[in-house]
């Protein structure tokens, strides 16, 4: 079955509007989750246009979630008279910024790199801005900084927020989907698959994976930001996270790499198995994301659409 | 000057260890193309047994040393053959992941086995010390760094002149050929891990008789034998020492001259650096063709 563009769309639209008016039905618990969710795929997929796309598994992205919020508090402490809407634009885009010109300044010397060597590296970065946001009395991020609360006063915050990672994530998505179609995604699909070959052929090799760097780095610097003023009061612990820095990879992998829609299927995915069906079970989260990694690796390496693609060929 | 000194010895006492910590990985690396993830897990699951074995039979930590390497030896065999096996020939993020998996796995039944407390293991002389000119030197880091140049040494050895040590070298160099020769590459896969796995669990007890450690901490330790490698070089027990040492001596003069918050930094921007001016590591891969 062969879908046309303008049912894709339709669909779409219906879907985005059934989510967007998800708050209203839900349960304040599912709310949550699907904030979690929202914002989950949302990183998923700007992690999947440096990741999936070009092939360069970072596995230090949550450097960027942490910058940008970082950026984002400190900036946004010095405007505070400033009316909600407008601060969380000024906070959005100091956080862009600020992880732009990190990515930026990084991009040269780190994606000379590849494979593991580039994941690792990565890592690094996240573990270093960690570090430096920790101990530079300037940053405050072993004191912690405030957010001004954003949410109307008409309006539940967990639906206010669920709304804007709504947003967020349909962005990223939109922006993911431009970038596939376009020439530039092409280039990045030719440096995953043989990256001296695409050079050879006259693919700019070099421009095209230091902007998709960049543009990643800002998309997730973003998602941070909405995910600062989703807690309220964040501390180096809380955004620069291993843990994220792994997800991020997992989402891929689950729903399948380098697919368009396969990081927003995988982070649902693993958003529910571990929040509502392990919930409980805190004991044995990580044993469980050790198991599900490992029967991933072993049984599934192309993630839920590789999983439907084969079926569909076999029937 | 003596806080030079002092600092210089101690750096080169904790890069010893280091050494000895990554040795295993820097060998799975080579010859299987494998990060092994899990390798920090390997590491404190050799302090544990040494805790145990050492408060069972009431012997002294480092005479643990040969019982610990056996049981990770036939640990190491089965995990390499019954899991990373299936994913050696797949692209290497998929190897990455998996080692990642069990990691999580075993470090979260470390937590239930030993609780997720500060553990340490106490020789009988874990207060004495002795000096040398105007240098301090604890009886229990001597002796550790002692314990792991021996066992590097015996690795080297192993390695160069064993029948076992030439086979494994002669698969990492060329599969292909080593294959047409007869050689059961599966086998040697295996047993390279299993040797990995053991040298790794010695590294644990040798780093529990100096530092506190707990579940928690399997990370810090892949990553130093991940940094150990990049500097040193890849597959070789003398790239590891050299890597070792330059990690211990830059983490301890940091922590001294710069401040004790900072040793991720420098560490990172050191391995940065020589990624970019030499990325095959100081001393080169051990078993690719020389260019």
């Amino acid at each position: 079955m062969k879908l046309g563009r303008t049912q894709i769309v339709v669909g779409c639209v219906v879907a985005a509007l059934l989510l967007a008016l998800g708050p209203t039905f839900l349960p304040s618990f599912y709310v949550r989750v699907g904030q979690l969710m929202l914002y989950s795929a949302g990183l998923g997929l700007a992690w999947a246009i440096l990741g999936g796309f070009a092939g360069y598994a970072s596995f230090g992205h949550s450097a960027f979630i942490g910058v940008g919020a970082f950026t984002a508090g400190l900036i946004e402490a010095r405007f505070n008279s400033l009316p909600a809407p407008l601060l969380l634009l000024t906070g959005l885009a100091a956080g862009g910024l600020s992880c732009a010109i990190l990515s930026a300044l990084i991009a040269y010397p780190i994606l000379r790199l590849r494979g593991t060597f580039f994941a690792i590296a990565m890592l690094g970065v996240s573990h270093v801005t960690a570090e430096v946001t920790n101990n530079i009395d300037f940053f405050q991020g072993s004191l912690g900084l405030n957010f001004p609360p954003i949410a109307p006063s008409t309006m539940d915050p967990a639906s206010f927020f669920y709304e804007l990672f709504l947003a967020g994530a349909a962005l990223i998505l939109l922006i993911a989907w431009w970038i596939r179609r376009s020439r530039f995604g092409s280039g990045l699909l030719s440096i995953r698959e043989d990256e001296d070959t695409a050079r050879m052929l006259g693919v700019p090799t070099e421009r095209y994976k230091r902007l998709a760097f960049v543009v990643s780095a800002v998309l997730t610097g973003l998602m941070g930001v909405i995910y600062a003023h989703s807690l309220g009061y964040i501390t180096t612990d809380s955004v620069y996270r291993d843990d994220t820095n792994l997800s991020l990879i997992v989402y891929s992998l689950l729903g399948g790499m380098g697919t368009l829609f396969g990081p927003a299927i995988g982070a649902c995915l693993l958003v529910f198995i571990t929040q509502v069906i392990l919930g409980r079970l805190l004991d044995f989260h990580l044993f469980a994301t050790g198991l599900l990694l490992v029967l991933l690796v072993l049984s599934a390496p192309g993630g839920v659409l590789g999983l439907m693609k084969r079926r569909r060929k076999a029937a | 000057m003596n806080l030079i000194a002092q600092t210089l010895a101690d750096g080169l006492v904790l890069g010893g260890i280091y050494a000895l910590a990554a040795v295993g990985f820097s060998l799975i690396f080579g010859v299987l193309h494998v990060i092994n993830l899990s390798h920090g897990v390997l590491v404190l699951l050799g302090a544990y047994l040494a805790l145990i074995f050492s408060q069972g039979l009431h012997v002294d930590p480092l005479m643990c040393i040969p019982l610990v390497m056996a049981v990770l030896f036939c640990i190491g065999y089965a995990y390499q053959r019954l899991l990373i096996q299936r994913a050696v020939d797949r692209a290497s993020i998929n190897s990455m992941l998996l080692t990642f998996g069990v990691a999580l796995m075993l470090q979260n039944v470390m937590i239930w086995l030993f609780s997720p407390d500060m553990k340490n293991i106490t020789p009988t002389y874990a207060f004495s010390s002795f000096r040398i000119g105007p240098v301090d030197f604890d009886a229990v880091r001597v002796s550790a760094l002692l314990a792991s140049l021996v066992l590097l040494s015996l690795l080297a050895l192993f390695l160069k002149y064993s029948s076992m040590g030439r086979v494994i070298r002669a698969t990492a160099q060329q599969t292909m050929a080593a294959q047409l020769c007869g050689v059961n590459v599966r086998h040697v896969y295996a047993l390279t891990f299993a040797v990995s796995a053991a040298f790794a669990g010695a590294a644990g007890i040798v780093l529990g008789i100096i530092l506190p450690f707990s579940p928690n901490d399997e990370g810090t330790w892949t990553l130093n034998a991940f940094v150990v490698v990049v500097l040193g070089g890849v597959g070789s027990p003398a790239g590891a020492l050299i890597g070792g040492l330059l990690l211990g001596l830059v983490s301890t003069l940091t922590a001294q001259y710069v401040g004790p918050s900072f040793p991720n930094v420098t560490m990172f921007l050191l391995l940065v650096i020589l990624l970019l001016v030499r990325p095959q590591g100081l001393l080169g891969n051990a078993f690719a063709p020389s260019r």
